[in-house]
């Protein structure tokens, strides 16, 4: 039963991420693999704050929060600039810088060997530790994102980004200031993915730059456009689908390093077969055709 | 002299090998080619193969294992990106599909040798102590092989019909088609051109460092940074780009330790993609819309 809890508590962690990986990708088109790294920078931001602070979970939240919106609006200074396949070379390149960090600052941030022991939340005064009681607050954050995600692209808001997605120029020679809009979304997603970390990290008690790789933000963008871009619906489908088949894989008795690469093998083939065939994703609207 | 300036030549020519090959695809397959990263990984595993595990002696063993990588080259351009192409996927969907095919490869390759650390050259090579730096037998064969083969390319793109062809598709595909060059065929040789560098560079790190099932992923990263750093779409552009990387990280570890030079790099790139994102040696491109 808790192995049931656990993987559903797994899975609303990366529907919150997706969700706010949507919002940049699949709404305003804005292709980033660095989102690993600002789940990253939420997970050890709370990491730390609770490990030398003791701080209660509202508190912790605030401030991830803010460090992952502000290294959000970092992320997305590129877009400004270079677009498609430079922009996602660009936020390549600061997921790598970020991971390095995570790396190499050892006196902060423990390098390649983590931080131990990070103290379960605490809310209200009362200590999450069951996990129960942390699906329930998984549920409260997920449901939190999808609200926000759902009334910004169901708000005329929503249809300038959409514009801005399918035509820059076009959006901009409708008066709509592009570069403000594209930055509040990097601030909005950023600060959505802190809400993944901070759970993540507590969740765990155990952080370590292994989860904040390249590799996982691909598998991020792989949720999201399987899922299907532009549908916080298939944002979810896909988290849930993406998460939990290669579970299925422990039940037909494959040895871990194994089943390890064979999950891989089969996100990775089903981003190849959906660009390939179903570019939109499941349940998508948009297709990366730009121009 | 500095020790070990002379290192930075020998990582500016790997990085160059990999960044020449990138360009190729990017340019003339119109494909942002992360998979090139686990393509190099190939080269290194099937030397491992052929010559560690199947006891072929070195000689043959390397064209053979160059055969094999632009296999994989070729084959990825054909199964994966020329449909693709042919359905009229633009630039995003191909690279994403490209993200998912490195995945796939270097998943596969674990899946076949496992995930530990595999050795082709045994104990301390011999060397030479040239201008201060110790270089090994090793290090002169990179750079004397990076030589080589980015001299044959350069001369490949300028004097072969294969060559014009490729660079005409570069330039504009729909006007070489008119002018009787096949865009799909020229992208099949630039991907197995392309197979055939980044293998080299994949067998050269093996012999030099070791070899692991994600070891294509730090080359790939050099290579682009270095491809966009000189300019991606030229040869001297590729080795220019690799040179100025490649002292821009020793400058980073003379500075701030080697622990940082990655870093280094990825800050490079950025400020080249804010102040100069065609490089050092690109023109702006200009996109005609109508």
């Amino acid at each position: 039963m808790d192995y049931v809890l656990h993987l559903l508590t797994i899975v609303g962690i990366y529907v919150i991420l997706a969700v706010s990986l949507n919002l940049l990708a699949g709404y305003t088109g804005l292709l980033s693999v660095a989102h690993a790294a600002l789940f990253g920078v939420g997970a050890y931001t709370a990491a730390l704050l609770s490990l030398h602070f003791h701080m209660p979970l509202l508190l912790n939240l605030i401030l991830a929060v803010t460090a992952c919106a502000v290294v959000g609006v970092v992320v997305g200074l590129p877009s400004l600039r270079v677009h498609e396949d430079f922009f996602v070379v660009a936020t390549l390149g600061l997921q790598v810088l970020t991971v390095t960090i995570f790396n190499n600052w050892t006196a902060i941030t423990g390098g390649p060997a983590g931080l131990p022991g990070i103290p379960q939340p605490t809310v209200f005064g009362l200590t999450i530790t069951s996990h129960v009681q942390f699906l329930v607050l998984t549920g409260v954050f997920a449901v939190l994102a999808i609200t926000v995600v759902k009334r910004l692209v169901g708000s005329p808001l929503g249809r300038v980004l959409k514009a801005v997605r399918e035509d820059e120029v076009f959006a901009q020679s409708l008066g709509k200031n592009v570069a403000r809009y594209k930055l509040q979304m990097f601030v909005i997603g950023g600060a959505l993915t802190a809400l993944a970390g901070v759970l993540y990290a507590h969740y765990l008690t155990f952080i370590d730059p292994t989860s904040f790789t390249v590799q996982e933000s691909i598998f991020m963008l792989a949720i999201v456009i399987v899922g299907g871009s532009g549908s916080i619906a298939g944002s979810v489908v896909g988290a849930a689908v993406l998460v939990s088949l290669p579970e299925a894989l422990r039940f037909l008795g494959l040895p871990s390093a194994v089943a390890a690469n064979v999950r891989q093998i089969l996100y990775g083939a089903l981003l190849v077969i959906c660009m390939m065939f179903r570019p939109q994703g499941i349940l998508g609207e948009f297709a990366f055709r730009k121009r | 002299m500095p020790p070990g300036l002379l290192y930075v030549l020998v990582y500016s020519a790997e990085y160059a090998l990999v960044a020449a090959g990138f360009s190729l695809v990017y340019r003339t397959g119109r494909v942002f080619h992360f998979a090139h990263g686990a393509v190099l990984t190939c080269g290194a595993y099937s030397l491992f193969a052929l010559h560690v595990l199947a006891g072929v002696p070195l000689l043959p063993a390397v064209p053979l294992a160059l055969g094999l990588t632009s296999l994989v080259g070729a084959m990825v351009e054909s199964i994966v990106y020329a449909p693709m192409r042919r359905k009229g996927a633009q630039s995003l969907t191909l690279l994403v599909a490209s993200l998912g095919t490195y995945v796939v490869l270097q998943n596969i390759i674990s899946l076949l040798f496992g995930d530990d650390t595999k050795q082709i050259a045994h104990g301390a090579a011999q060397g030479v102590n040239l201008l201060g730096t110790w270089l090994t037998v090793i290090h002169i064969t990179v750079l004397a092989a990076a030589a080589l083969l980015l001299a044959g390319l350069a001369v490949l793109m300028r004097a072969t019909r294969t060559g014009k062809a490729m660079r005409a598709v570069a330039n504009d595909a729909d006007l070489a088609r008119v002018s009787g060059v096949d865009p799909e065929r020229a992208a099949l040789w630039a991907s197995l051109i392309a197979a055939a560098l980044a293998g080299a560079a994949g067998m050269l790190l093996a012999v030099d460092v070791d070899v692991t099932p994600t070891m294509g992923m730090k080359p790939l990263m050099m290579g682009l940074v270095a491809g966009i750093v000189g300019g991606l779409g030229s040869v001297p552009g590729a080795a220019l780009g690799a040179l100025v990387l490649g002292l821009a990280q020793y400058a980073c570890v003379w500075l701030l330790g080697s622990q940082w030079q990655d870093a280094g790099a990825f800050v490079i790139l950025l400020v080249f993609l804010a102040v100069r994102p065609y490089g050092i040696l690109g023109a702006p491109l200009r996109r005609a819309t109508v």
